[in-house]
């Protein structure tokens, strides 16, 4: 890079401005470099923090503290696996019920809605991504919790309460919070996200690979199992994964609506509780330096480990695609 | 040939076509005689594409866009409502623009469109996989890797499996929009060899900008200008001695 001569008064200014640029340049990469420097900075800081927090709980129950089911402050006794547990499944049903009503949703407004109505539904489908999950909360208290306790979880029991297996998954009181409630409010929550995402995902495939499909003779239902979802598998998977994390921690749609009993059973309808609802129950309560404290710094721990552990599998299952 | 198969495949009356207000189309009449290749220039625009994509029903996809008048195929309107767009679509095929190979093996690629309407048998399906691909002088270069994606293929491949994904499903029309413009010179000279060899067995409506192309592989040829067909006429007359000004003009670069 020059500069043009006739824009420069004299030539011993030159060697200057040119000094002034280089230094310049060298703080702009400084500056930006400093800003990349914060993200592991941070990154490193959140995993010390929750590590050395936790580590008086790793040292008094062992590595084993991940996998004891037992959750005790008046015999301060803890493990986490009533905790992790709750999460796992509450994402599991979260992610389950949200990946067919993001895609069906996705794809229709892709490939089957008028423009104008796409418009309209796509705006709602953002506008609903951005409602605060503590909305999604008292939704979920207010309206499934009850629905579940008056109808669902009765109409489960009178029907299927001899099944072998089902009756399993369905016992126990009719409170209408648990595992299932969680997870419907969960994926009331992920789904406009994992919309939103794979709606680009659909957006993005060449409308003249799905005009050859039709252009054979193939249905709608042709074009999508056979043409769009191959296509669009690794974004179809990102999308889930960006659901999955933000279930994975979600902590107040949770809380209002999971009933927080550390325990561990089949019931999907019985009140359990999460990592993160865990934490934000019994965190104002845990005087600083106990034992109990540093169990739920532990838990944070492994939180953050099963977010990574998803984000690499979403990796993984990525490059298999390719 | 048989004397009992019809000499037009295709014959348009009064076509006009709507993309909302804009009227892309007007009063289209041409008639596309059977087992002929058909080559529709003009510039960009012109709605020599948006005609083809009638042929197919290919708007039907997109809201908004509409046609009136006649499109008579084997003695039936194709503009009918109620017309069977799935088994519309088998008869008359499309190849496109770019190479679009679905993304599953070269194999499945042809036998995707067959699966659609017919069941055929392992032994079949292999028999028929092999005599498309063999047609598009595709065969020897694919036989051993039938399995692998069919987008490993390079481009000029790509687009002679395309072809030949079209003619597995026994077409009788085929449309094809622009098949070479992605191509380099070799496999276009490969594709129009083809298309020599596939008009003994369909009609073939083929758009290209590529003069020379239309002069090479076409029997008649259409000149459309702003929506409107100015002219059509055997290949020979239409490169040497066209009737209207605004085709001479076109053919000889001083538009377009």
């Amino acid at each position: 890079m020059t500069l043009a001569p006739a824009r420069q008064p004299d030539k011993v200014s030159a060697p200057e401005s040119k000094e002034k640029r280089s230094s310049a340049d060298t703080a702009f990469q400084a500056i930006v470099g400093g800003c990349s420097l914060i993200v592991l900075i941070a990154l490193g800081g959140l995993v010390v923090l929750m590590g050395v927090g936790g580590q008086e709980a790793f040292r008094t129950f062992g590595l084993g503290f991940t996998f004891r089911d037992v959750w005790n402050p008046v015999t301060n006794d803890y493990g986490a696996w009533a905790p992790l547990f709750g999460t796992i499944i509450s994402t599991l049903i979260g992610v389950l019920i949200a990946m067919p009503l993001a895609f069906g949703t996705a794809f229709w407004l892709t490939a089957i809605a008028p423009p104008k109505v796409a418009a309209v539904v796509g705006t709602a489908v953002q506008l609903l991504a951005a409602v605060p999950s503590i909305i999604f909360g008292m939704w979920g208290f207010f309206t499934i919790v009850p629905f579940m306790a008056r109808h669902v979880q009765p109409f489960m029991m009178h029907h299927f309460r001899h099944v072998p297996g089902i009756s399993l998954l369905i016992h126990g009181a009719p409170f209408g919070t648990g595992l299932m409630t969680a997870g419907i409010v969960l994926a009331m929550m992920i789904a406009p996200f994992m919309t939103a995402v794979m709606r680009d995902v659909f957006g993005a495939m060449p409308g003249m690979l799905r005009e050859s499909a039709y252009g054979l003779g193939a249905t709608r239902w042709d074009v999508m199992w056979k043409v769009v979802v191959p296509w669009s598998r690794t974004g179809m998977i990102g999308a889930t994964v960006l659901g999955m994390g933000r279930a994975l921690g979600e902590t107040m749609a949770v809380t209002f609506v999971i009933g927080n009993v550390t325990s561990v059973g089949w019931s999907l309808f019985a009140p359990r509780s999460t990592v993160a609802s865990l934490i934000a129950l019994q965190f104002p309560e845990s005087p600083a330096g106990s034992l109990r404290l540093s169990s739920l710094l532990a838990l944070g721990f492994i939180l953050m480990l099963l977010s990574f552990a998803s984000l690499s599998l979403a990796r993984m299952l990525r490059k298999d695609g390719k | 040939m048989t004397e009992t198969r019809p000499q037009v495949a295709l014959a348009v009356r009064n076509l006009n076509f709507y993309y909302g207000q804009n009227h892309a189309l007007h009063d289209i009449s041409i008639d596309f005689p059977a087992r002929k290749v058909t080559a529709m220039i003009g510039p960009s625009g012109c709605g020599k594409s948006t005609l083809l994509r009638i042929f197919n029903r290919m708007y039907d996809l997109y809201p908004g866009q509409r046609a009136t008048g006649e499109v008579l195929f084997d003695g039936r309107n194709i503009l009918e409502t109620g017309l069977d767009l799935n088994i519309l679509r088998a008869r008359i095929g499309m190849v496109f623009q770019k190479p679009t190979p679905f993304p599953m093996s070269i194999y499945d690629n042809i036998a995707f469109g067959v699966r659609l309407h017919e069941r055929l048998n392992k032994a079949d399906m292999d028999a028929r996989v092999q005599d498309v691909l063999t047609r598009v002088a595709l065969w020897n270069e694919v036989r051993d890797r039938l399995n692998a994606p069919a987008a490993g293929l390079s481009g000029g491949q790509q687009q002679r499996l395309c072809i030949a994904r079209s003619i597995a499903t026994r077409p009788e029309v085929l449309l094809l929009d622009e098949p070479t413009s992605a191509l380099d010179p070799i496999s276009t000279a490969r594709i129009e060899e083809l298309l020599d060899e596939l008009k003994e067995e369909f009609t073939i409506a083929i758009v290209t900008h590529n003069m020379q192309q239309a002069a090479r592989c076409a029997d008649q040829v259409a000149f459309f200008y702003m929506g409107r067909l100015i002219e059509v006429d055997t290949a020979d007359r239409i490169f040497t001695n066209p009737r209207q000004q605004q085709t001479q003009d076109y053919i000889t670069g001083r538009f377009g």
